[in-house]
């Protein structure tokens, strides 16, 4: 087996991070994901919640909008193409590295 | 990393909860590292599963719609009455509208028909729209509705278009029951858009009914179970049975998503 092949080389630093990867699974399930759903499913604060939509859409993995709902404001996670496709990726690894696991038991 | 709220009652925090401490000391190492737990690839993936699940199963709304529907049809039971009886015993089906496949040849109110179909579809279309739009807003979670509503559309013009062309055999337009597979189409519009297995079964089971219901005289089955109408209302079991399935399904999901969202 070469380095090159191991499905750890799959991973990505952005997204291979739990909340991020949370994130990024709860926002493919929807058209769009709000802040709060999001604060309350991850267990996080809205600091810590921030930092990681912060690293998300600078990498290009969400789209953020901040709007209001009366005098509410509320915000919208979107997930990307290039989300999606990442969160893909990162997927597949983890579940080849499980099979590599198991296979190797 | 990471400073945490109580959140003790939502299934996927003790997980994240937990994991978070590991996730920060081996974050330090970078990913390969990370994994090198034989067991921490498969708890993230159970975990990320976990999350996807409660997240479906709170944004799943689609009993409305089904409900809705079935109502919808079961409301233009009436148009369907046979209105002229015949010197033969059987029925004259009058009226052909602008709109065959709205009407068919059955309906002794062809207009009427037509119109009730292409104010009740447009109108259903709309509504479940801004159901799932409020549903969406409630729970934190929006449902890609706008595939359903355009399915309805395109569908619905299909559906006008077709018959002129006389590319759909005849038999499927002249009941005027062809409304039923504009629904059938954005039900299966809808599962896609919900992801749910459930909702999927109730589109092939309601596609079923409805193609039943255009091509043959689901009396017939009824006569053959003992059960005898009068000929005003013998097609009222072709609009009824594709109803029922919408109702009961439409019921049971209410029950499910209502249950669903408690155990949330």
């Amino acid at each position: 087996m070469t380095a090159a092949a191991h499905p750890t080389n799959g991973l990505d630093e952005t997204v291979h991070q739990r909340h991020r990867l949370g994130i990024l699974t709860i926002a493919a399930e929807a058209e769009s994901a709000d802040f709060g759903y999001l604060r309350q499913a991850l267990d996080l604060t809205a600091g810590n919640l921030s930092r990681h939509l912060t690293v998300l859409e600078d990498a290009g993995l969400v789209q953020v909008s901040k709007g209001y709902e009366g005098r509410r404001p509320r915000t919208w996670v979107k997930i990307t193409a290039e989300g999606r496709a990442a969160l893909t990726a990162e997927i597949a690894a983890l579940t080849e590295l499980v099979r590599r696991h198991d296979g190797a038991r | 990393m990471t400073q945490h709220d109580a959140g003790a009652n939502d299934p996927a925090s003790g997980s994240f909860r937990d994991a978070s401490r590991d996730g920060h000391e081996a974050s330090q190492r970078g990913p390969a590292a990370r994994n090198s737990e034989p067991d921490e690839p498969a708890r993230l993936l159970s975990d990320l599963g976990r999350l996807r699940m409660q997240a479906r199963s709170i944004r799943h709304a689609y009993w409305l719609p089904l409900v809705l529907f079935g109502l919808v049809i079961a409301a233009s039971s009436p148009f369907y009455l046979a209105t002229l009886p015949s010197p033969f015993g059987g029925v004259i089906w009058t009226g052909t509208g602008t709109f065959a496949a709205f009407s068919g040849m059955l309906s002794g109110n062809a207009t009427g028909l037509t119109i009730y179909w292409l104010v009740t579809i447009g109108a259903g279309l709309y509504v479940t729209w801004l159901w799932y739009r409020r549903h969406g807003r409630r729970v934190g979670l929006m449902t890609p509705a706008r595939g359903f509503v355009i399915a309805g559309v395109v569908v619905g013009v299909l559906v006008i278009v077709l018959p002129t062309l006389q590319v759909l055999p005849g038999d499927l337009v002249v009941r005027g029951t062809l409304p039923f597979l504009i629904i059938a189409a954005t039900l299966w519009v809808l599962a896609w858009a919900e992801r749910s297995r459930a909702l999927l079964f109730v589109a092939a089971v309601f596609t079923g009914t409805a193609l039943l219901a255009s091509l043959y005289n689901v009396e017939n089955i009824m006569y053959r179970l003992g059960w005898s109408a009068s000929v005003r209302f013998s097609t009222l079991p072709n609009i009824l049975l594709p109803a029922l399935v919408l109702l009961i399904s439409g019921g049971c999901a209410f029950v499910v998503q209502r249950r669903g969202r408690a155990a949330a």
